[in-house]
């Protein structure tokens, strides 16, 4: 069962490739026909994503000591993948851009092109790790950080079809909006990770803060993430600049992801093996 | 939107405070110089930072507090700045806010802003005006209707005009947050105790090194580690009761990793674990004549020849160089006359020189599991929990209800049609408006309305 998801996903990461590509000549050939079926093979990918992920859950419970996929580097990455697909594909639904898709699948192929050099052993879970609180937390940070990095797409999209500092064309303006709707996802998801990782460390060490450096990094994030919220209160901070702190936010969410593991500290057992 | 208002005392320090920018400069300097902090090791010893940066870069991260940067004054005032930002910037726009909140839904029917959908149908104003109201109805809310010049109307709907206070949640939970964490640190306390299994114990060692007492007593019945098949623990489990000062039982309770218990407001986490000396066997060697004796870690035992000894500390295996390896312990020893000192004891036979008027050897170690509590009161937790629910529902009443309004005029085209109008504002949300304007328009034109 442990094989079969891990070379399901083989296919699901160059699947998200395939699709890219789909989308992208939908966008230069301009045939509608590529774009449908970009769209297509995107939910069959997330289906069978899903499905592997399901199958190595399934599999932990057969090796005896069964647990949620979200408990090392590895099954972050896949879960990373998955919320980045999710979140296009209902991005599409809503507003029919299929464009976007050339900007935030790479996101998921990577996120799984990389998972893919780490160890998908399935470990059993050490005890500070077994709380439903680590659950949530996980599945709140992924969300947010795929919120984030939709957003960082939809900034790099910006600036690729010209980046007007105030944006006025249609295209231009929903994609402004979309920058900023993603950030809100992510940011309320973020701020949900890092109360429910707060809730966490307090059952497990008895303080729900101890400035290490992955929760500071992800404080970081937040703020930084805070104050393109706030400049939007200010004169003038819309369209490239908006793009532009967006493209900063997501590199501290990367930062967050896998600079920390450099520093060390509480979170080091996310370091991968 | 605070321009108009009149100014109160101390108008540019207050301006000042109010301005979105500084909270923007201060929200980002946090984030800045929160970067430090996982770049430097934080609490090390100060010796440590002059070997890491040199002598001149040990100073200036000493003098300003960048060795334990998160608790650092200047680190603190811009928190504090932060929470008076706020402060100021909420009272300075709540007035504001409850205006608008307030304001008498007649005045907006005065207004006519820039149609977003205009088309004719057939009827005339008045005649169109019930399924105007109706549409409004349905997607707004209820309609109010005014006359207007030349025959026309009016209609006016709004709703989510709460919305608006949703921004004041999410501004208040962080000050709440901020509250709990200073009630933490002014209020609680952290610190840590060790126990035997079959042990007891009445008080702890702070973070600072000081012991607190308890008021109550804690024993470790039991402890134990479970394994899975390949080795790795799986659990650690510490079975504990309470007890009063008296002696009496009150309460047991199963600590494990990741499930405190907790008793009179103290929170007692399962942290560490490893083996203690329960017992110490010892030869007690005097002007050449050697005698056994059993030291215990919490009694002082009488020893043939004169004076008492108490085990502090004892280790199976201790390594010194080439000099010595095996087990070792720290003996208190107090002679007849009361003075006391720390000796050290090996196995019989080492080469250690001995010191002291007496010589201790020992003999046979008996072991005991341990089980190490992390040891914790915090009675600002309640606030940051509480916070940070209103945080994240104050984020959902912000980001997605939004106080929207639409109008409807209705003015006479000629020919017995009516022109339409609709129009709306929205503090959030543009798109969405717009969305909904456009079906209202189209539903307006197919005629039935909602069906
Ligand atoms: C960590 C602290 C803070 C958090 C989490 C926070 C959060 C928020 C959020 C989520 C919004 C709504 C943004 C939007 O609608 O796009 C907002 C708006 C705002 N914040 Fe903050 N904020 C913080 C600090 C501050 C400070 C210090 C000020 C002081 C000036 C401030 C002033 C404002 C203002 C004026 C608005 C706009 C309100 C409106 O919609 O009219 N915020 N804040």
């Amino acid at each position: 069962m442990e094989a079969l998801s891990n070379k399901l996903l083989v296919w699901v990461t160059f699947a998200y490739l395939g699709a890219t590509v789909l989308y992208l000549c939908h966008w230069v050939i301009k045939a509608r026909a590529f774009g449908l079926l970009g769209t297509i093979l995107t939910w069959l990918t997330l289906a069978a994503h899903t499905a592997s992920i399901v199958l190595r859950w399934l599999a932990s419970y057969q090796l005896g000591f069964g647990h949620a996929p979200f408990s090392n580097l590895f099954e972050s990455l896949v879960f990373f993948g998955w919320t980045l697909a999710l979140l296009y594909l209902i991005i599409e639904w809503r507003t029919k851009l299929r464009q976007i898709a050339v900007f935030a699948l790479p996101l998921a192929f990577f996120s799984l092109l990389y998972a893919m050099t780490k160890e998908p052993d399935i470990q059993p879970l050490m005890p500070a790790l077994k709380s439903n609180w680590l659950i949530a937390h996980v599945i709140t940070c992924f969300l947010g950080y795929a919120g984030f990095g939709v957003s960082f797409a939809l900034a790099i999209m910006y600036l690729a079809i010209g980046g007007a500092a105030i944006p006025q064309e249609k295209r231009a303006l929903t994609l402004d909006d979309l920058i900023y709707q993603t950030v809100v996802v992510g940011f309320i998801l973020l701020t949900a990770g890092i109360v429910t990782g707060s809730i966490w460390a307090n059952s497990a060490w008895g303080t729900y803060w101890t400035w290490d450096p992955k929760e500071t990094w992800s404080l970081i994030t937040w703020l930084v993430y805070a104050a393109l919220l706030h400049s939007r209160f200010m004169r003038g901070w819309q369209g490239r600049r908006i793009a532009f702190f967006s493209i900063i936010g997501f590199l501290c969410v990367l930062f967050t992801y896998f600079g920390v593991n450099y520093l060390g500290g509480l979170h080091s057992y996310a370091a991968g093996q | 939107m605070s321009k108009n208002k009149p100014q109160p005392p101390g108008g540019r320090i207050w301006d000042f405070f109010a301005s979105v920018k500084l909270s923007f400069a201060l929200l980002l300097a946090l984030a800045l110089t929160s970067i430090l902090g996982t770049i430097i090791p934080q609490k090390e010893h100060p010796g440590h930072y002059q070997e890491l940066y040199g002598q001149a870069g040990g100073r200036i991260i000493e003098a300003l507090g960048l060795h334990d940067m998160y608790h650092a004054p200047w680190f603190l005032l811009l928190l504090a700045l932060l929470a008076v930002n706020l402060i100021i910037c909420s009272l300075n726009r709540l007035p504001d806010t409850l205006k608008i909140i307030r304001k008498d839904p007649r005045e907006d029917l005065k207004r006519s802003p820039k149609a977003e959908q205009s088309f004719t149908l057939p009827g005339t104003p008045a005649e169109n005006a019930e399924a105007a109201g109706r549409l409004l109805a349905q997607s707004i809310g209820p309609a109010q209707s005014a006359e207007r010049e030349q025959g026309g109307l009016a209609l006016f709907a709004q709703k989510g005009a709460w919305s608006r206070l949703g921004v004041y949640v999410v501004h208040l939970s962080v000050l709440i947050i901020f509250a709990g964490a200073m009630i933490g640190s002014i209020l609680g306390f952290s610190g840590r105790v060790n126990i035997n299994e079959g042990g007891q114990v009445d008080s702890i060692i702070l973070d600072n090194g000081q012991p607190l007492a308890l008021g109550f007593s804690l024993r470790l019945d039991k402890f134990a580690v479970s394994f899975y098949d390949g080795g790795m623990p799986s659990e650690y489990r510490s079975d504990v009761t309470f007890l009063a000062k008296d002696g009496r039982e009150i309460m047991k309770a199963v600590l494990k990793v990741n499930d405190p218990a907790e008793y009179q407001g103290v929170d007692f986490y399962q942290s560490s674990y490893g083996q203690n000396a329960d017992s110490l066997t010892v030869d007690v060697v005097r002007d050449g004549k050697s005698e056994r004796v059993e030291l215990k870690q919490d009694q002082w035992v009488p020893l043939p020849g004169g004076g008492e000894a108490l085990l502090l500390e004892a280790r199976q295996e201790v390594k010194m160089g080439d000099m010595y390896q095996g087990p070792a312990a720290r003996i208190g020893y107090q002679d007849p006359e009361g003075n006391r000192l720390a000796l050290t004891a090996f196995k019989a036979g080492a080469k250690m020189p001995a010191r002291g008027p007496l010589k201790f050897e020992i003999a046979d170690m008996k072991m005991v599991a341990y089980s190490g509590l992390s040891v914790k009161h915090d009675p600002g937790v309640w606030f940051i929990w509480v916070g940070c629910g209103l945080m994240v529902l104050g984020f959902l009443f912000t980001f997605y209800t939004a106080h929207r309004k639409v109008w409807i005029v209705l003015t006479p085209a000629g020919k017995g049609r009516t022109r339409w109008e609709v129009a709306g504002s929205t503090n959030k949300n543009r798109l969405g408006l717009r969305r909904l304007i456009d079906r209202l328009a189209g539903e307006a034109q197919a005629g039935q309305p909602g069906e």
